[in-house]
């Protein structure tokens, strides 16, 4: 009975390790890779240019490239399981949508990395009530119908986003908005992420603590509630913090599909459970699809491309995939 | 002694009430089933029970009223199985029980060694030892259901509500699970209120009926005083033209059987 239990944790416990070899890998490799070659030996002579962009764009970038995977791999596994639906993710329930129109809500009405930030998850917290208020009025309690949510509530932040574009100066303020729509590691920069990333490691660092009672909510309500859990309120919480987590990544990096829905799939297809390691590994898999894609966009043409161009180029088919295959559960 | 006192219980969803002016007693050491057609309010009726649903009236444990207590203090109290668990995630056997003790847990404390022992315990008594790591998911519905017992018995509630724990399971093993909830029941001074989808299962494992009809307790079968013909008097006020009998096993061990009546069945 036991050796069961001891494969199974020796076989996850591979995953992790190779994830995180592969994980600091991608990193390291990402520290060079761009338009401006940058040399290891220079950096370590001190050279001060090679040395600036190392710092202030490169290890910027990938520490955001990597912590921002993360980050949406751990949403996308506490949405699918709070929400109950293989489908569940920051982008697929509209809560990137909902910050992206709140990140440029706040390029154009206030000024500063905080307000956007803030703005941002405003933005996210808006979409993310709205998809659970709009769920709630059917009542057949179908799974679905917060994927349908979500598709409304992406419907209305597009709409806004658009009001909010008519309303830019051409010249300044569209030119952001546009690179938020279209998701970049391009414009982050040191000065800008610090408290973007503190934020995000305590919310990562609570959602770890609560990965009990997440759990606990992946079940009928009755059955969650007669276990002892106070289901909206703790739902309420949850997502509260989940969706602070997506804000404070989308508000540096715009609008990255598909990397919480791919990471949790990814990783729950490998270890084959629910673990507060296979939530570690999704974040490690997260990592590893942003910072791959982020890498394929800065080399793959002249001019650098839209990060979300390659993690769609996987995602868009996987969606269909998961659509027809676990349809049952959707 | 009576352990819980269940007082005009009226409920239902929208307008309409499924059930009006429930009252009953359940003792310690008792297991009460209730019996009634589809459509009758017995899930209703438990769901009231275990403060899920809005009503009005009271039921009250061992002196605590269930409608004036948070989620996690009732839940120390009541223990629920349902007919299918909602779990829809990978998720092992030994973690599923293990939620069961949620309710003792503190808002980020873990379950300790002590617990987990525990719960590894209770699901080799319920056959399932070489499960334990397995994925929930992928067992069969009658094994699932008895991982969701497994749940229920390390919470070590006063009351076990529990909506057809034996829909799902083979024959011999449902009155196994019978024995063990029964022996669970009685040597805890705890109570249990169960709704079987097998009436003789409810005839021969339950101390008292509760039968329901028309939104009300229409009678109530006590299994070790009622006579035979007074029983199967009853029973007909539900089931129709039934025939209760009472046989003995080769074992010696008496059990009653009910036979429909009717021509062309």
């Amino acid at each position: 009975m036991r050796r069961s239990t001891s494969s199974s944790t020796a076989k996850n416990n591979i995953y992790l390790v190779i994830g995180v070899i592969i994980l600091i890998t991608l990193f390291c490799c990402s520290l060079f890779v761009g338009k401006f070659p940058l040399s290891l030996s220079k950096i370590l002579e001190g050279d001060e240019l090679q040395t600036n962009i190392f710092w202030t764009l490169r290890f910027s970038r990938t520490l955001v490239g990597l912590l921002g995977g993360f980050s949406l791999g751990i949403a996308g596994f506490v949405y699918q399981t709070i929400f109950r639906n293989p489908l569940a993710s920051p982008d697929i329930i509209g809560v990137s949508s909902g910050a992206s129109a709140g990140a440029a809500f706040g390029i154009l009405f206030f000024s500063g990395t905080v307000s956007v930030t803030l703005s941002s998850f405003g933005g996210a917290l808006i979409s993310v009530i709205l998809a659970i208020l709009f769920s709630r009025l059917d009542r057949s309690d179908r799974k679905s119908t917060i994927i349908l949510a979500g598709i409304a509530v992406h419907s209305l932040a597009q709409t806004f986003l658009m009001i909010l574009k008519t309303m830019a100066d051409p010249e300044k303020e569209l030119a952001s908005i546009e690179y938020w729509i279209m998701g970049s590691l391009n414009g982050v920069n040191s000065h800008a992420i610090s408290i973007n990333l503190i934020l995000c490691l305590v919310c990562l660092a609570v959602l770890f603590m609560m990965h009990r009672q997440t759990l606990l909510l992946s079940q009928d309500e009755a059955e969650a509630r007669l276990l002892g859990v106070n289901v909206s309120k703790m739902r309420f919480v949850i997502l509260i913090i989940s969706t602070l987590v997506v804000s404070s990544v989308v508000s540096l990096t715009g609008l990255i599909s598909f990397v919480g829905l791919l990471a949790p799939h990814i990783s729950r297809r490998l270890t084959g459970d629910n673990t507060k390691k296979t939530m570690f590994f999704t974040g490690i898999t997260g990592g590893i699809i942003l910072l791959l894609a982020d890498m394929l966009a800065r080399s793959v043409a002249q001019t650098e491309l839209p990060v979300s161009i390659f993690t769609s180029l996987i995602g868009a088919p996987f969606l269909v995939f998961l659509i027809f295959r676990r349809r049952d559960k959707i | 002694m009576s352990l819980i006192k269940i007082e005009n219980i009226c409920a239902g969803y929208g307008e309409d009430n499924i059930i009006e002016n429930i009252s009953f007693d359940i003792n310690a050491g008792e297991m009460v089933g209730i019996l009634g057609a589809n459509g009758s309010g017995k899930s209703t009726l438990e769901k009231a029970v275990c403060n899920v649903l809005t009503h009005d009236g009271n039921v009250t444990i061992d002196g605590l009223v269930i409608e004036e207590l948070k989620v996690p203090r009732v839940a120390n109290i009541i223990s629920y199985i349902p007919q299918r668990s909602g779990i829809g995630i990978d998720i092992s056997v030994l973690d599923v029980v293990m939620m069961g003790f949620n309710p003792k847990l503190g808002f980020l404390e873990n379950p300790d060694q002590t617990m987990k022992k525990q719960a590894l315990d209770v699901i080799e008594r319920l056959g399932l030892a070489d499960k334990s790591d397995s994925n929930f998911m992928q067992l069969s519905e009658g094994q699932k259901q008895l991982v969701i017992i497994a749940r229920a018995l390390v919470s070590d509630a006063k009351l076990l509500v529990m909506d057809e724990p034996e829909s799902a399971l083979d024959f011999s093993i449902r009155y196994k699970i019978m024995k063990i909830l029964r022996e669970w029941i009685s040597c805890g001074s705890r109570s249990g209120l169960i709704i079987l989808h097998d009436i003789m299962l409810a005839l021969n494992n339950c101390d008292r009926l509760i039968l329901l009809k028309d939104k009300n307790i229409i009678e109530t079968v006590d299994l070790h005083n009622d006579s035979i013909e007074n029983m199967e008097t009853k029973l007909r006020m539900i089931y129709g033209d039934i025939s209760l009998v009472k046989t003995t096993s080769k074992k010696g061990i008496d059990s009653y059987s009910m036979i429909y009546d009717s021509e062309g069945v």
